[in-house]
């Protein structure tokens, strides 16, 4: 029996991407499909480098196709090609039309270690090929120059535009690239509003797949001037494991939910701690706290982060765990976060209609 | 959770009217000037009180909307002829204040 294309797609249907509920032929992911004689080659096209589920899905076209008879041989390339999410397209005359996507990292409480998250899985995505931008819009505490370890000054093209810094495969941008150590911004909400319209507007992003804002605490004029300029893909929400910080996100998701900006899902920080000496666990700040309250508020929950001494003193010396000790759990449990994150993007990316201004 | 009411096509109805198709299929004409005297701006409503601060008979009667942005994924903004333009109508607004009979009789 000659193999035809129309067989090879028979079987490859029978491949379901699980977070998008759809097989990868009508998704659109088969491409370069080529058959010669009995060995059949093609590429699976997914909508992020970060997939979580790559390696089994590989698996299973592998699987599919050659149980197809007179196929001896099967070659599957894994590609990818981030989609823009359907509020970028609906952006028009935008701040940043070259960013597909655009996601607020948020907390309600401080210090629950938003930017060491932030850091960690802007370069998760970056890991894996992904086209990543990190702007720290943390204006009066900016913390992510000193994670990620860079204090240089961007340089400023001859139109006045900031050129941000590279760093590790990131495009980085921080107030705290514009500012001594020492030295305090002390401001009033519309010179916020204008220091994100720059960072965002006012910056050579070029083209980025995903493009991380590490936000202040709370619900202030940084979060509503973020939801006002620009379409957010969505936000993640992070919260150390106890019911005080559960209470103060649960502020940050309504506040989310009423700009219509779709909480991708939360992070549990800070979660058990196991002490280096004796290997005992043991739950410092409560743990799975988080994991339940996404799970009553109907949120995907993206991942525990341990409480460990070693991801604080990564983030103190400028070499975040993510790129200083990728194998350790801390980091492993990073990533896996990160590819929930860019799963949840690309849930986000099929979903819904951009809005059309006609006027 | 509840969904919030999203708009597919936001456009003019006419010259002063503006018309909103909504994802649900639901269609809202706005006279423009009704539009105007809802401004939800603290210029237009007491912040504190929530008392409406903007008096009906300073705004022309031929007030048009001029522009109309979107405001990130939540709500518009809309440039009046009067040179007013710092309101921000949220969809969930825009939505209440529908005119159509079935929605008023709700």
């Amino acid at each position: 029996m000659t193999i035809t294309h129309a067989h090879i797609l028979q079987a490859l249907a029978q491949v379901h991407d699980p977070d998008l509920h759809q097989d990868i032929v009508s998704l659109g992911f088969v491409k370069r499909l080529a058959i010669d004689g009995g060995r059949v080659s093609f590429a699976i096209e997914l909508t992020t480098p970060a997939c979580p589920v790559r390696d089994q899905m590989k698996a299973q076209a592998m699987q599919a196709v050659r149980a197809l008879p007179g196929v001896t041989q099967v070659d599957v390339t894994m590609t990818s090609q981030v989609r823009p999410s359907r509020s970028a397209q609906s952006r028009g005359t935008s701040l940043i039309p070259t960013i597909k996507n655009v996601v607020a990292v948020a907390s309600g409480k401080g210090g629950v270690g938003k930017s060491t998250v932030s850091a960690n899985l802007a370069l998760a995505l970056a890991g894996t090929g992904a086209r990543v931008g990190l702007m720290d819009a943390d204006v009066y505490g900016p913390s992510i120059p000193i994670i990620v370890g860079v204090g240089t000054e961007p340089q400023i093209t001859a139109e006045r535009r900031i050129i941000p810094v590279e760093h590790d495969g990131l495009k980085i941008i921080s107030m705290g690239f514009f500012m001594k150590a020492a030295d305090a911004v002390i401001w009033r909400g519309p010179m916020l509003h204008k220091t994100v319209e720059q960072f965002l507007g006012g910056v050579e992003w070029g083209e980025l797949d995903y493009l991380l804002v590490d936000l202040p605490p709370g619900t202030g004029d940084v979060q509503l001037s973020l939801c006002q300029l620009i379409p957010l893909t969505g936000a993640v929400i992070v919260s150390t494991p106890q019911d005080v910080a559960l209470n103060v996100a649960q502020k940050a998701i309504a506040m989310f939910k009423k700009l219509n900006t779709p909480v991708l899902g939360v992070i549990e920080n800070m979660s058990a701690y196991t002490c280096p000496h004796c290997g005992k666990r043991e739950d410092i700040f409560g743990t799975g706290g988080a994991r339940k309250s996404a799970e009553r508020m109907g949120l995907p929950f993206l991942g525990e982060i341990p409480l460990a001494t070693v991801i604080r003193e990564t983030s103190d010396a400028g070499r975040p765990i993510v790129l200083s000790a990728p194998d350790s759990p801390a980091a492993k449990a990073f990533i896996a976060a990160a590819e929930q994150l860019a799963a949840q993007v690309s849930i986000r990316a099929m979903q819904g209609e951009p809005v059309k201004v006609t006027f | 959770m509840e969904t919030l009411p999203v708009p597919l096509e936001i456009g003019r109805a006419n010259l002063f009217d503006i018309k909103v198709k909504w994802q649900d299929g639901h269609e809202s004409v706005y006279p423009g000037r009704s539009l105007r005297l809802n401004c939800p701006c603290a210029g237009c409503v007491d912040e504190v009180t929530g008392e409406r601060v903007v008096i009906a008979s300073s705004v022309s009667a031929d007030v048009k909307p001029l522009g109309i942005q979107l405001v990130g994924n939540y709500a518009i903004s809309i440039q009046w002829s009067d040179g007013h333009r710092t309101g921000i109508y949220a969809f969930d607004l825009l939505r209440k204040l529908c005119p159509c009979a079935n929605c008023r009789v709700q």
